[in-house]
């Protein structure tokens, strides 16, 4: 059977109310899109800032945000998004599941890359066996139950399975489904983490990275799709860390386009008349874990006296400026499995002390809060603390960089750690790995091992009717706001900021900038 | 002395929590694939033989190779210098124009509406955080004014006219600060040079008050300015983090501060002894600069 596009909770219009809602307005950005009404016309390079640096070329190395904001506009994936998240052909033109362990891709015919080189079955079995063996594969992880690639035709994969795995198809409309010419690979070898020349088959294609200046990308003119774009004639992204200076260029006409904006700076992006903002939904759920392995989360009454005396409405709405929604639990509102019948935790101190009298600890507990130095991460820890004071808990806040919250997560050495995870497409990606049973380093750093969970989590993965997993879904939510292994704080909202001039772009809550169909005014 | 400042990098940068494969890392929960990589790079040994291996390499004039982009440290720091001597070399320049007339002014008419002046400009300068002139000038001549670019680097030496504007901002933001620095000392070490028997004495030999100053005031008053000179270049060039952060200048006090945040240890010791070396060199300009300004400490 051929699967079409998910049925999505939310259509396009709620979509966008959502957005509305949680922004207090509808967003002037959405002309960014509806603008495009106007004929395109190509020409003129398109100025990206982004707050840093590529760290590779390579798709399949690559464990950067920015990095997939490239690729996704000189590489293909195999299957791609909609704006409703559903899933969409790629490089290959259709898919068929004959039994739960054996998926079909029938691929695009005519498709070459830059380098010339065709794009074929075998192509796709190299560009598999690859993500899979190479030493620095970054891949391995999410290509883990595909056992075999066979090439059945010239134009056609069968990919077998180690076991069922419903979340396959949205892992390959990213990095997973990145198909990289082998011919690049086999001459360039490790250059290519610096040098895409010809590597894709993407509209764009990759020209020179000036390390620490700027990366630029020009029209693909043999790209295979002659519907609409690529009309820009190049694209030039450049790393400017600072929020403020990047804002401030955008003002200022240097660049046309921001990645992201501060939700301090959303009120003044929309008040200002030259520039256009707009808010995407995203993926992402920003939270914190509890870790279970040692006092005083081990104990479940003191893990839920937390949640219940923090007030997510405040942090949402005074920290977050509304630049998002109360999360309720790991899926977000963008995802089809998103069931808005489950509230998120409402504050509720009496409950709170109850909590704490049956944890043991009636009169509340010193503990850890451990988060980034970043702004936003403090003040939202410092939010909670007063909010903890309130039922007597007492929590300090100990604050890190990157490196440090990873190797605190990683060992397991925290009492609560914030943890915020950009999404992925299909809601396995928000939960599996956090959740499940597993030995050694895996993304659960609260410890959780529980046999309900790690049984509906395999379920997910094995059922492949959308409205089933929706349930399964569902139930987990509960159970993980019963259990709570992490308190979800917010799906934030990236709203990012464009010049006037900017038309055409289609905002896919994945937070991704394909510029195909880009042009400038 | 560079001995030392190499093993107190070394077991530093070694004892900060983290870890330079979990950050290179971090959405691979593969254990094979970093553990293999851990060995590849010698990060399983213990630190002693770690520092034994890359003192073995330096000796033999290897800074390693950056953990997180595989290119030699060496390669990242010569794209990196160019910049940063490039600003540290115009911030210096801007805080000799604006600071000399303005201390030399402020320590002659002492006590004056322009010594006023330049003490308040030197209060501003040194209180005023970096970030923040710099974010004013980017607001004032960027945004509103539109009369310089705001972020971003070109090579005054390949682009020539755009290359230089480029770096404008960052250099007021550097130079003024030092400026405010230099103003105070100069001011200082003038007034004590003013009150000295030699200065009267040249006013008593019927001198004009601007030949008193440029002849024997100035030259005595210089020591303390290039002291202070001499230590901030080497600030200026490793350390305008804050400066090429805001301006999104691709300089060495970013890429060692990106460094570090990698735990990327190779690159984070390299640059450091590269630095240290910077400043050992400096103040041994210093020194020689003392014997040619000041021939009673001319060494023997």
């Amino acid at each position: 059977m051929r699967r079409s596009a998910p049925d999505a909770s939310l259509d396009r219009r709620e979509f966008l109310h959502l957005c509305a809602l949680a922004t207090g307005a509808l967003a002037p950005g959405i002309a960014v899109s509806s603008a495009s009404a106007q004929t395109p016309k190509k020409g003129g390079t398109l100025r990206v800032g982004f707050y840093l640096e590529a760290s590779t070329m390579d798709p399949h190395l690559s464990g950067s945000k920015v990095d997939r904001q490239i690729y996704h506009n000189i590489y293909e994936p195999l299957l791609t998004l909609d704006v409703k998240l559903g899933i969409k052909p790629g490089l290959a033109e259709s898919w068929q599941q004959l039994e739960p362990k054996i998926l079909i891709l029938k691929l695009r015919k005519g498709v070459k890359f830059q380098d010339g080189t065709d794009f074929n079955a075998e192509v796709v079995r190299f560009n598999f066996n690859r993500m899979k063996t190479e030493p620095k594969s970054v891949r391995k992880g999410e290509v883990a139950s595909i056992e075999s690639v066979d090439v059945v035709d010239p134009y056609t994969v069968k990919l077998n399975l180690r076991r069922p795995d419903a979340a396959l198809l949205a892992t390959l409309t990213d990095r997973a489904g990145m198909m990289v010419s082998p011919k690049v690979i086999q001459e360039r070898g490790a250059e290519l983490e610096r040098n895409a020349k010809g590597a894709g088959t993407g509209p764009f294609e990759f020209v020179e990275w000036i390390k620490d200046d700027h990366l630029l990308i020009k029209r693909n003119e043999s790209y295979w799709n002659k519907h609409g774009g690529p009309y820009l004639d190049r694209v030039r992204y450049r790393p400017i860390p600072d929020d403020t200076v990047k804002l401030q260029s955008l003002q200022a006409g240097e660049i046309d386009v921001i990645d992201y904006v501060q939700p301090r700076d959303v009120a003044a992006v929309r008040a200002d008349k030259n520039l256009v903002e707009l808010d995407v939904p995203s993926l992402a759920a920003f939270a914190y874990q509890l870790n279970q392995t040692r006092p005083p989360f081990n104990v479940k009454a003191l893990r839920q006296a937390v949640a219940y005396a923090i007030d997510l409405d405040q942090i949402v709405k005074g920290v977050w400026l509304n630049v998002g929604v109360p999360a309720n639990g790991p899926v977000p509102p963008t995802s089809w499995a998103y069931d808005k019948s489950i509230p998120a935790i409402k504050r509720d101190l009496a409950k709170a002390k109850a909590k704490l009298a049956e944890g043991g600890k009636p009169s509340g507990f010193p503990f850890t809060i451990t988060t980034a130095n970043i702004p936003i991460n403090v003040q939202e820890a410092e939010v909670i603390q007063a909010q903890l004071a309130e039922v007597g808990i007492q929590a300090k806040i100990k604050l890190v960089d990157a490196a440090t919250q990873l190797s605190d997560g990683n060992s397991k050495n925290f009492d609560m750690i914030s943890y915020q995870w950009s999404g992925r497409p299909d809601p396995d990606g928000n939960t599996y790995q956090f959740f499940k049973t597993t030995p050694g380093t895996s993304l659960n750093w609260s410890g959780i091992s529980n046999p309900q969970i790690d049984a509906l989590l395999d379920k997910t993965r094995e059922v492949s009717n959308q409205a089933e997993r929706k349930k399964l879904y569902s139930e987990l939510t509960k159970l993980l706001q019963e259990e709570l292994p992490m308190i979800y704080i917010v799906h934030p909202i990236e709203p990012k900021a464009f010049s006037p001039k900017v038309q055409g772009y289609e905002p896919i809550p994945d937070g991704m900038m394909r510029f195909k169909e880009v042009w400038l005014k | 002395m560079l001995v030392l400042v190499t093993a107190g990098v070394f077991a530093l940068i070694h004892l900060t929590p983290g870890d330079p494969i979990d950050v290179m890392m971090a959405e691979s929960v593969d254990d094979s694939v970093k553990a293999n990589l851990r060995r590849e790079l010698g990060l399983d040994q213990p630190i002693y033989v770690q520092y034994a291996a890359w003192m073995g390499r330096l000796l033999r004039g290897d800074l390693g190779r950056s953990i997180r982009n595989g290119e030699p440290v060496i390669e990242n720091v010569s794209r990196r210098i160019r910049p940063s001597v490039q600003l540290a070399a115009l911030a210096m320049a801007v805080s000799l124009l604006v600071a000399t007339p303005l201390g030399i002014l402020s320590a002659a008419r002492r006590n004056t509406s322009v010594d006023r002046v330049g003490t308040t400009f030197a209060l501003f300068g040194i209180c005023m955080p970096n970030f923040l002139l710099a974010l004013l000038l980017i607001f004032c001549f960027g945004v509103k004014l539109r009369w310089l670019p705001i972020s971003g680097y070109l090579d005054p030496l390949e682009d020539g006219w755009p290359g230089l504007r480029s770096l404008v901002l960052p250099a007021l933001t550097l130079g003024l600060a030092l400026a405010a620095v230099v103003t105070r000392t100069l001011r200082s070490s003038m007034l004590e040079a003013l009150g000295e028997d030699y200065v009267r004495t040249a006013r008593a030999k019927g001198l004009s008050e601007w030949r008193v100053i440029r002849g024997h005031v100035l030259k005595n008053a210089l020591i303390p300015v290039v002291t202070v000179l001499g230590l901030q270049l080497g600030t200026l060039i490793g350390g305008a983090v804050i400066t090429e952060y805001v301006f999104a200048l691709p300089g060495v006090g970013r890429l060692v501060v990106d460094a570090v945040f990698a735990r990327d240890y190779p690159l984070v010791q390299g640059v450091v002894l590269l630095i240290a070396i910077g400043f050992i060199l400096s103040n041994l300009a210093v020194d020689l600069l003392y014997g040619w300004i000041d021939p009673r400490i001319r060494y023997r």
